[in-house]
């Protein structure tokens, strides 16, 4: 446990909150928490795009948020610092991939493995190890290239939907460009609503309903951790934990806590596991927005991750009214919606692809990922991953941390 | 004759191996065109043909005129736009799509306007589009590495290695290789490959709407953007201050008449320009045009038995040509990628640009390339062009650029 950063601890934690209480981090917030609670649409995509039972899909979101909530409650609070809890997009997109090729209880046995390494990689604070093998850029040319079809998925809809997809795209862009502190994806969710109710779409299927997670049994397959729970868990450690780190620190907060908040989220996909989710973690997007200087006082920020958690619990067990109504849209709406959702973190994810070091790796491990290629059952996300530092390792040596000539570059570096 | 006094060794092995690497790679882009257009052997033969005289024709006209080394070569872009648009575009409508490019850039050239142009272009823009369309190249060699394992694999590695040691002919390796392995492998026959003269076919051109939008604006796009821009931008570094007026003049005036034969706009070379222009061509940069004049003259005899070549791309496997196009554009794919995913100012437009063009939708038959720039274009000017008081707020504001 030495490896484990401490934190402030709970038991002051309510009293506090109430004390730290403001306007500014109430509000971010709550930006924050409609922002997560959108998100489940990207979940809904792809569940649809993978064909799977609505019923299943309902669950997912409603766990998402209940689950991945009540750890959002925890950890914020206990370190008094901005880190609000949700899952990987990346992962639930491979999530959702896989589950018609191995079967759910094995996808979810392999998302019980994901989380233990998670943990062991935690405990062990081998945080950095891992980072210096499979190095960012070629992670993210694989999530770029795994997320690229729900950018083109979005695009296709012009074709023969045009005005719809042209009111609900340039919606997105107009807000984001000139309503400050509503999500763009929200706007854009009301305006594709209203367009389809002005256009005669059928909402009698739109019902309120309560529902809660519900427990299932993991099972476990080699075939499932290979082409999903190895990725996952190189996602969880290699990507999100860093992406997260990464925007605290940017925002001042210098004793980020890498390891614990590998250990926590490893500890929340363990339990996942067991309730339909398919992991827990610190959430990218969410982090920018509970950090930055919008969310009030540096020490009071952490106030507006725990209002996430809050948000997220309180409104897991009635998601299925949103389900309801995406349900009633046409096959489109779900689409353009799930693509816009992307565009940000597509782009992000490009940016890191190729902004510098590992750039052939980065590459292959974009196109592979975009081929979809199939390699002894094991699907294209693990051979990208592979395959892209393999290749990387052949062609540009010298951008690994550990050659010697990066070495060397790094003594000049520091001694000019 | 002072060409007969400065003709050296390394200068003609430099003209020979930009025409060897041209063959190679990028020529492979245009039998994918002519595969995807289902034409014949001999309409194919005339392609060929007229792509390379007109590179020999405007290389050796302009390395001899301006006394440096000027290579030129077809628009690879451009050819990589045909493999989307045929085989619902007709052979004639391509024809009138060229005559139309070529009398544009034509305007552009001889009114001296490309440096204006060039920077009107929103970056980013350009270069997503580019990397759009030739993207789907770069995913065409994992999809054959899934169809034949063997061949595929063996010609990734041999890219890699051969990058890593010569990159220079890694292209020339990967054919060599290739041909090798398409031979043993996969059972290839090279006993139909005979010399065998080119026949050039002429075709009559057809001007349509469709056309002029889904082909000719866009292969003037790429093919200044692609070609002309980092053309010009190697021969400055080389340190050959010549102006771009006459190079962009001529090269236009040549697919003029090209044009008639199937051969895709001329253009000044960006993949195999560096070869000519650099120290290994001649030691004085004033004697290095013969590079150039001698890559024109190798294109000159490719060309009159471009029959050969096209029996050599078709006695071999579909997916040997398709990886190696592929490899030949992963460095073309990974560069323009990273010009617009570099910058996070414009980079949302960019993306959806790039998306829009990779996914090859079409509308109103217009192709993913125009509508990829026009979505783009619209995305830029919502999200990111200045609009008074707006960006005052947001200057007073910066954290809400970095949230």
């Amino acid at each position: 446990m030495r490896h484990l950063e401490k934190g402030a601890g709970l038991a002051s934690a309510p009293r506090d909150f109430l004390r730290d209480l403001n306007a500014d981090n109430l509000s971010a917030g709550v930006v924050a928490g409609i922002f997560g609670l959108s998100a489940g649409i990207i979940h809904i995509s792809a569940g649809t795009a993978a064909g799977l039972p609505k019923d299943f899909t309902l669950l997912w979101v409603i766990s998402y948020l209940f689950i991945n909530g009540l750890f959002g409650l925890i950890l914020p609070a206990y370190y008094r610092l901005p880190l609000p809890v949700a899952n990987s997009i990346p992962g639930a997109l491979l999530f959702a991939a896989i589950i018609p090729v191995v079967g759910l209880n094995e996808a979810l046995g392999a998302t019980l493995m994901a989380g233990a390494i998670s943990v062991v990689v935690a405990l062990a604070g081998w945080m950095s190890l891992v980072m210096r093998l499979i190095p960012m850029p070629i992670v993210m040319g694989m999530v770029a290239g795994v997320l690229l079809k729900f950018g083109t998925n979005m695009v296709m809809p012009l074709q023969n939907a045009l005005i719809p997809a042209v009111v609900m795209i340039a919606a997105f862009f107009l807000s984001a460009r000139f309503l400050r502190r509503i999500p763009p994806l929200v706007v854009t969710l009301v305006v594709g609503v209203l367009y389809m109710a002005l256009s005669g779409a059928d909402f009698a299927s739109v019902e309120f309903s309560f529902r809660m997670p519900e427990f299932i049994m993991p099972a476990f397959s080699m075939d499932a951790f290979l082409a999903y729970g190895l990725p996952l868990a190189l996602i969880l450690v290699g990507m999100e934990t860093p992406a997260g780190v990464g925007l605290v620190k940017g925002m001042g907060y210098k004793e980020a806590p890498a390891n614990a908040i590998t250990f926590v989220g490893g500890i929340g996909t363990m339990v996942s596991a067991f309730f339909n989710l398919h992991s827990t973690c610190i959430a990218a997007p969410m982090t920018g927005i509970c950090s930055s200087p919008e969310a009030g006082t540096h020490d009071k920020r952490w106030v507006a991750a725990v209002i996430v958690g809050i948000i997220f619990v309180v409104g897991a067990p009635f998601y299925g009214f949103v389900f309801s109504l995406i349900e009633a849209m046409p096959s489109y709406f779900i689409a353009i919606i799930a693509g816009l959702a992307l565009l940000r973190v597509i782009s992000s994810a490009m940016h890191i692809t190729f902004s510098g070091k590992h750039e052939v790796g980065a590459m292959f491990s974009f196109l592979i990922a975009v081929s979809g290629l199939q390699i002894f059952g094991i699907g294209a996300s693990f051979w990208a991953l592979i395959l892209g530092a393999a290749i990387s390792m052949l062609v540009e040596f010298r951008d690994f941390d550990f050659s010697r000539e990066s070495k060397a570059a790094r003594v000049a570096g520091e001694a000019t | 004759m002072s060409l007969l006094k400065d003709v050296s060794i390394p200068a003609i092995t430099a003209g020979f191996v930009a025409v060897l690497v041209s063959y190679s790679g990028p020529l492979a882009i245009f039998f994918q065109a002519a595969q995807s257009a289902e034409i014949s052997t001999t309409m194919m033969t005339s392609w060929v043909w007229a792509i390379s005289i007109g590179a020999a024709v405007s290389g050796i006209a302009l390395s001899l005129w301006l006394k440096v080394p000027v290579v030129t070569a077809w628009s690879a872009p451009g050819t990589a736009l045909l493999v989307t648009l045929f085989p619902g575009l007709s052979l004639n409508e391509a024809v009138g799509a060229y005559l139309t490019a070529a009398a544009v850039i034509f305007l552009i050239g001889i009114t001296g306007s490309f440096d204006c142009i060039i920077q009107a272009i929103p970056p980013g823009i350009a270069s997503a589009m580019m990397a759009g369309i030739l993207f789907q190249f770069g995913v065409g060699v994992f999809v054959s590495l899934e169809a034949v394992p063997a061949l595929t694999l063996g010609m990734i590695l041999t890219y890699l290695v051969f990058k890593r040691l010569t990159p220079r002919y890694s292209l020339v390796a990967l054919l060599l290789v290739g041909v090798g392995l398409a031979v043993a492998v996969e059972d290839a026959s090279l006993e139909g490959v005979t010399l065998s003269l080119a026949n050039p076919q002429f075709i009559r051109p057809e001007w349509t709407w469709n056309a002029t939008l889904s082909l000719a604006i866009p292969l003037v796009l790429v093919s200044l953007t692609g070609q002309f821009l980092p053309g010009m931008a190697i021969m400055r570094s080389a340190g050959y201050n010549t102006a771009a007026r006459p190079i962009v003049t001529l090269t236009s005036l040549t697919s003029l008449v090209t044009a008639f034969f199937g051969g895709i706009t001329t253009v000044i070379a960006a993949i195999t320009a560096a070869i000519c222009t650099s120290k290994e061509a001649h030691e004085d940069p004033d004697k290095r045009y013969v590079a150039g004049v001698a890559n024109g003259v190798f294109y000159l005899i490719g060309g009159t038995f471009a029959g050969t070549i096209v029996l050599l791309f078709t006695s071999l496997p579909g997916e040997f040509v398709a990886v190696l196009a592929g490899l030949a554009l992963i460095g073309a794919i990974t560069s323009n990628l990273s010009a617009f995913a570099t910058h996070k100012d414009h980079l949302e437009a960019s993306v959806i640009t790039f998306i829009a063009t990779a996914s090859g939708m079409s509308f109103l038959g217009l192709g993913s390339a125009f509508w990829g720039v026009v979505v783009g274009a619209l995305a830029h000017a919502l999200l990111h062009r200045p609009l008074p008081g707006l960006d005052r707020r947001a200057a007073r504001d910066p954290a809400r650029r970095t949230s």
